[in-house]
């Protein structure tokens, strides 16, 4: 009885509420879901800005021309409790973007995975305090 | 208050035409000739002491490009929010509610709301269209320090404008029970020679019952900011 | 567990519910000291009045399912077992916002299945799970509970936890509602939610958690208790001096708030809403939208420094069969602050999803759509 109890609450979302993953709108109404890309970049700028944050990036193509492109990103207010500021992801910087294409326009993105070159996430964490294991945010400092 | 500072508390309006155009102006015509005498502009008395804002050449000219283009670009047609010092000269009323520690604006317009920080000054994480606002008294005067603003925001309906390194002082007092003297100095470098100030007085509404009401105006935008992306094959009304 | 073991935890299960709920398995609450007041246990502002005021979220009750599931009956609270089950999924997203968490790249690995001529892997299953609607921007921008509730369910009245039937009417509205959230090529911004919009989530989806934006600040004067909400920047001026409603031809959508105090609760009564539009849910879009009769009352308690109980009673008969009553504590967390929520500013969102839509279309029908 106990153990038909335990793996029943486990499985009817006991632990995750009913709501609805993303807060609003479905990712699929925006992007889609058959152009996965990885956009590798220096940042143009960053606007922390709801609903969405939005990167800027500029991308060097193989064929040596630049493109710029808009990532979408999560809502920052979360990060910004956690210590990010507007100085967390400075013009310069490069990144490497993982996610899915716009359907209508073909300079826009939907960033689900953001990092530095060398595979560090970006916005994980809070941002350089020097704490041990400190590994997200500032890289100036 | 208990703490022998002067209560502010109360439902404030200027009156005016400041949001207009914050300078001199004269009677004008609106964008739309149907809507006749209603959609025309009143004259006004700028605010702006010394009667002229002090643009840089480059801003003045961009300025003027913003007047030109004013029923277009000037955000409150799209219902953005106001910014700081437009949110205190609007034509609607906007509540103050002072607690021992911090001050709470809230404006009918658009929900606009921001709380004054009367501890630490704290820095501003992000630039955003309301600013970050530290409070202090000094004597029986409000004074509110406003910095971190997104450059965004108009001073008015004739595209008088800042850019994102506006730094504004606000300054309420209280000239009798009913009445406050709002005084701000805009300082930006980038746009401005040098700080210059505006001086609007606020109203106290005496009408009995009067509090403040819910003016959204997002969904009178929507026609306007999403209309051509509409299927064209609804036949009616996209929608409330 | 026997059967006299299962009562004896399920009557204590009805006084932990109503027992302040600010402790958690191997954590304890804060001790932030009072604002104000002579005594801690019940501070009071200089005027006399209860001090509720402060930064709250609710947090804490994000991941509590809001209609409680079949299985517990009326059965309000988790037994030890469930509530160490549920510490642990809180202690995983700790690990997972402050280490990287798992690496999660589905982009990446439908790109790698593709180059190796492989299929493409299942949709990203992300922690908050259901595919690819399911929020592909990981779970680090968001916010988390910091301790267990012990609470089976949002709703705590009916006592089994679930909502009661909606009126024919109303179900009609909801149904027609979904038809328009789930077209898949939406016509116009009406097919998607006042919060989409930008415009409001109403009185309950202001504080009913969800994955992030879950603060509010309360400011007090004499005769007025103030409630602003980070998202969508919403703010209600609740007069405590008696006055009555505003006539019911003005309505708005977070309504005509007038508040009163019961001993050191705080009760409000909003009435005025706008009908049709809201609903009272997550975000204020989860249910069935609400008629012009709807009443929301509401109990806000300080039991501790840093918890005031809430409670939020919805009463609408042309949408509810009954009434029913939703409660949860929310807290106050050192260092937590609002920041502003522009939302209209910046929903490039709405633009971007409904030029999606058209594109489609203009692709399906061959270019020749007529959209320009």
């Amino acid at each position: 009885m106990r153990n038909k109890l335990l793996i029943a609450a486990a499985g009817i979302g006991l632990l995750l509420g009913a709501v609805p993953a993303w807060a609003h709108h479905a990712f699929a109404a925006e992007f889609d879901v058959s152009k996965p890309l990885v956009l590798k970049g220096t940042v143009t700028k960053m606007e922390w800005i709801n609903p969405h944050a939005w990167i800027h990036l500029d991308v060097k193509n193989p064929d040596g021309t630049v493109t710029s492109w808009m990532i979408e990103a999560g809502a920052p207010n979360g990060l910004l409790r956690r210590g990010f500021t507007k100085n967390s992801l400075p013009p310069g910087t490069e990144i490497v973007v993982e996610g899915w294409q716009a359907k209508d326009e073909s300079t826009r993105a939907n960033g689900s995975n953001i990092t530095y070159p060398d595979g560090r996430k970006l916005f994980i964490g809070s941002p350089g305090t020097g704490a041990p294991g400190d590994k997200g945010g500032d890289k100036d400092k | 208050m208990a703490d022998g500072k002067p209560n502010l508390t109360g439902l404030w309006q200027a009156m005016g035409t400041a949001d207009w155009d914050i300078e001199d102006h004269s009677a004008q015509a609106g964008p739309f000739f149907q809507l006749g005498a209603i959609g025309a502009i009143p004259p006004g008395q700028g605010i702006v002491e010394g009667g002229e804002i002090p643009y840089k050449p480059a801003a003045l000219e961009q300025k003027k490009k913003n007047f030109a283009n004013r029923f277009k670009d000037d955000p409150e047609v799209k219902c953005y929010m106001p910014g700081v010092p437009r949110a205190a000269y609007l034509p609607y009323p906007f509540q103050i509610i002072q607690s021992p520690k911090d001050i709470l604006f809230a404006y009918e317009y658009a929900t606009t709301n921001r709380l004054i920080n009367m501890g630490k000054p704290l820095e501003a994480a992000t630039d955003t269209w309301m600013g970050t606002s530290n409070g202090h008294w000094e004597k029986d005067t409000l004074v509110v320090d406003v910095t971190g603003f997104n450059g965004n925001a108009w001073f008015d309906r004739a595209g008088d404008f800042a850019s994102d390194s506006l730094h504004v002082v606000e300054r309420y007092s209280l000239i009798d029970a009913n009445t406050m003297n709002y005084e701000a100095t805009i300082e930006d470098p980038a746009t401005f020679t040098r700080p210059w100030k505006i001086n609007v007085i606020l109203y106290r509404h005496r009408e009995k019952d009067a509090r403040l009401l819910e003016f959204k105006c997002v969904e009178f935008t929507e026609q306007l900011l999403y209309g051509d992306l509409v299927r064209k094959s609804n036949s009616e009304n996209p929608g409330k | 567990m026997n059967q006299r073991t299962f009562l004896w935890m399920s009557a204590l299960g009805v006084v932990m519910a109503m027992a302040p709920i600010s402790s958690v398995v191997g954590q304890t609450a804060s001790q932030t000291s009072a604002k104000s007041g002579k005594s801690s246990a019940d501070p009071k502002t200089p005027w006399g009045d209860p001090d509720i005021q402060g930064t709250w979220t609710s947090d804490d009750t994000w991941g509590v399912p809001f209609e409680r599931p079949k299985q517990f009956g009326n059965r309000a609270t988790l037994t030890e077992d469930e509530l160490k089950e549920r510490a642990k999924n809180i202690e995983h997203n700790e690990e997972f916002v402050e280490s990287g968490g798992a690496n999660h790249s589905p982009a990446k690995a439908q790109i790698d299945a593709k180059e190796k001529g492989e299929a493409p892997p299942p949709p990203p299953q992300g922690r908050f799970g259901r595919g690819v609607d399911a929020a592909p921007v990981p779970g680090h921008w968001g916010e988390f509970a910091r301790r267990a509730s012990h609470q089976s369910s949002q709703i705590v009245d009916p006592p089994d936890g679930r909502l009661p039937p909606l009126t024919p009417e109303a179900q009609a509205k909801l149904d027609a509602k979904m038809k328009l959230r789930r077209d898949p090529l939406p016509a116009s911004w009406a097919n998607w939610s006042i919060y989409d919009r930008c415009i409001s989530r109403g009185v309950a989806g202001s504080i009913l958690p969800v994955i992030y934006g879950n603060g509010l600040e309360i400011v007090q004067t004499p005769g007025y208790v103030a409630i602003r909400y980070e998202m969508v920047h919403d703010v209600r001026i609740i007069p405590t001096d008696g006055r009555p409603h505003l006539n019911s031809n003005i309505r708005s959508y977070m309504g005509d708030a007038v508040g009163r105090w019961e001993g050191k609760t705080l009760v409000v009564e909003t009435t005025n809403l706008l009908p049709d539009r809201l609903s009272i849910g997550a975000n204020g879009d989860g249910g069935a939208p609400y008629s012009e009769d709807m009443k929301i009352t509401e109990r806000f308690t300080r039991v501790s420094p840093n918890t005031i109980n809430y409670e939020l009673i919805v009463d609408d008969p042309k949408t509810y069969t009954a009434p029913w009553k939703v409660a949860f504590p929310i807290t106050q967390e050192p260092g937590y602050k609002l920041f502003e929520y522009a939302c209209h500013e910046g929903n490039m969102a709405m633009h971007n999803m409904l030029s999606a839509a058209r594109a489609e279309e203009k692709k399906k029908a061959g270019g020749d759509a007529g959209q320009k």
